[in-house]
């Protein structure tokens, strides 16, 4: 079954030209994990994905729900709320809200979103800490909290509203490098969980490998290449992709 | 000076309808900041432009004059105010302008991502801007508005020009009463000035205390 679709979809900035028709297709359950260079619209696509971006031209479509270029403004926010809901997201700079505990960040949407009562929310809420392995932090603010806590925290908000399609886009940048090991625990964590389909930008060549069912290369605002992240990081067919990964290995 | 104190009475009660009208007027002012802040930022063409004629006519007018327009002006459309209810009106509408700027200001300054993650999580921009960015933008808006709250202290004032009995306008009878100028001007200074600092005070206490939270 497809979980994420998008058919010739285009982004652009004024004249900037940031996605080119770009036709992408997940299935549920799979891992893909997206590479390119800085710069390629990487962050862009996923944006796309659940409309933190508008579309200029193309479509996408999440688990049958389709938002399109120029569609009704309320049919667009129908779909889009939809969608949203199907969807969690992982930002590079977690974005928690700092007003907010652990808990509070986990169950503010089942609050507002889902109008769950807030018992239930709070065990709910529980369970996703538990997940991450952050039962114990439920009442610390988030500027209490490590990166690698904060990545773990945001994760399981995203989980909080139990969606089909994770995605995520560079979980692990923006964290030191001794702290980037626990979120990719926890994301293997939920790539083994059924049923999960994920679409990570990340540079980690070592998730990509052992995790990931397909990697897509991007360059440019075009998928360039994509296969098997065994025959993708031995032989990539493409220049392109030769070049990325020569520059990424030596470091 | 003795004048002065013989007459308390007569003074504190212009203190008290200075710090009335202060009050009430912060009250309402920040209904319409918030109202007009979230215009300017979310509203359609017409409501953006709308709410930035608002606050570019309030700051480029005197509070004076639109406290006159309020009291006397509004009688040739037949809407004849009270001098205390038209102070209020007059001087809501002018610090909601100034208010409507701290909160527009501080509303900007929470960073996008918290929007973001808001709206990623299923909420609509409403639930992200009342739930998510106003807490946090309410917080870096304290300080501003709470030195607008003292300027407003000093402002009123200026309604003693269409006579109500705040603390110049009781200074300004004493003086009629018994012809003497210095001691009540002096006396009502002072007192301006004790409920700047005490309002002062509060602020940074409350400044201190948000700047260590979370
Ligand atoms: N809001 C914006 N306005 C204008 N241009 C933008 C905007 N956001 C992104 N771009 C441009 O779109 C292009 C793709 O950006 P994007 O962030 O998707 O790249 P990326 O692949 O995620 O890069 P990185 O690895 O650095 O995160 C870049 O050239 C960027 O300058
Ligand atoms: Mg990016």
């Amino acid at each position: 079954m497809t979980m994420i679709q998008t058919k010739k979809l285009s982004k652009a900035y004024h004249d900037n030209e940031v996605l080119k028709s770009i036709d992408l297709e997940v299935r549920q359950g799979e891992i893909v994990v997206l590479l390119g260079p800085s710069g390629s619209g990487k962050s862009t696509l996923l944006r796309c994905l659940n409309g933190l971006e508008t579309l200029t031209k193309g479509a996408v479509e999440i688990n049958g729900v389709r938002l399109e270029a120029g569609m009704k403004n309320r049919a667009f926010k129908t779909n889009l709320l939809q969608i949203r809901k199907q969807t969690g997201m992982v930002f590079q700079q977690f974005n928690l809200y700092p007003h907010k505990t652990a808990l509070g960040n986990v169950i503010e949407s089942l609050l507002i979103v889902k109008k769950m009562p807030r018992t239930q929310a709070e065990q709910l809420g529980m369970k996703m800490l538990e997940r991450v392995g952050l039962a114990d932090k439920r009442d610390a603010y988030p500027s209490k909290l490590s990166g690698g806590q904060q990545q773990r925290v945001a994760i399981a908000r995203a989980l909080a509203m139990e969606p089909d399609i994770l995605l995520f886009d560079e979980p692990t940048s923006a964290l030191d490098p001794e702290l980037v090991g626990e979120v990719l625990d926890v994301m293997r964590m939920l790539a083994r969980d059924e049923g999960m389909t994920m679409l990570v930008v990340t540079h980690e060549m070592s998730f990509a490998r052992n995790v990931a069912n397909r990697v897509l290369f991007m360059d440019e605002g075009v998928i360039v290449e994509e296969g098997e992240p065994e025959s993708f990081f031995r032989q990539p067919k493409t220049e392109r992709a030769q070049r990325f990964l020569n520059k990424i290995n030596q470091h | 000076m003795e004048l002065v104190f013989e007459n308390w009475e007569l003074l504190f009660k212009g203190a008290y309808y200075t710090l009335y009208i202060a009050v009430i007027s912060m009250f309402f002012g920040l209904f319409i900041g918030v109202t007009v802040a979230l215009a300017r930022l979310k509203g359609n063409r017409p409501v953006r432009w709308a709410a930035r004629v608002y606050v570019s006519v309030i700051r480029g007018t005197p509070a004076l004059v639109q406290i006159v327009i309020v009291y006397y002006g509004l009688v040739d459309y037949g809407i004849t105010l009270g001098p205390l209810t038209a102070a209020c009106i007059a001087l809501s509408i002018n610090i909601g302008a100034y208010l409507s700027e701290a909160i527009r200001g501080a509303i900007l300054s929470i960073p996008k991502g918290q929007t973001e993650a808001a709206l990623a999580t299923g909420m609509t921009s409403w639930q992200a801007m009342y739930r998510i960015v106003l807490p946090q933008a309410a917080r870096v808006a304290i300080p501003p508005m709470g030195n607008t709250f003292i300027g407003m202290l000093k402002e009123t004032s200026l309604v003693s020009f269409i006579a109500v009995p705040e603390l110049l306008r009781s200074a300004q009878l004493l003086i009629a009463r018994y012809y003497v100028n210095m001691p009540f001007y002096i006396g009502i200074a002072i007192m301006y000035w004790i409920m700047s600092t005490v309002f002062s005070a509060i602020l940074e206490a409350v400044e201190k205390r948000l700047s260590k939270a979370y």
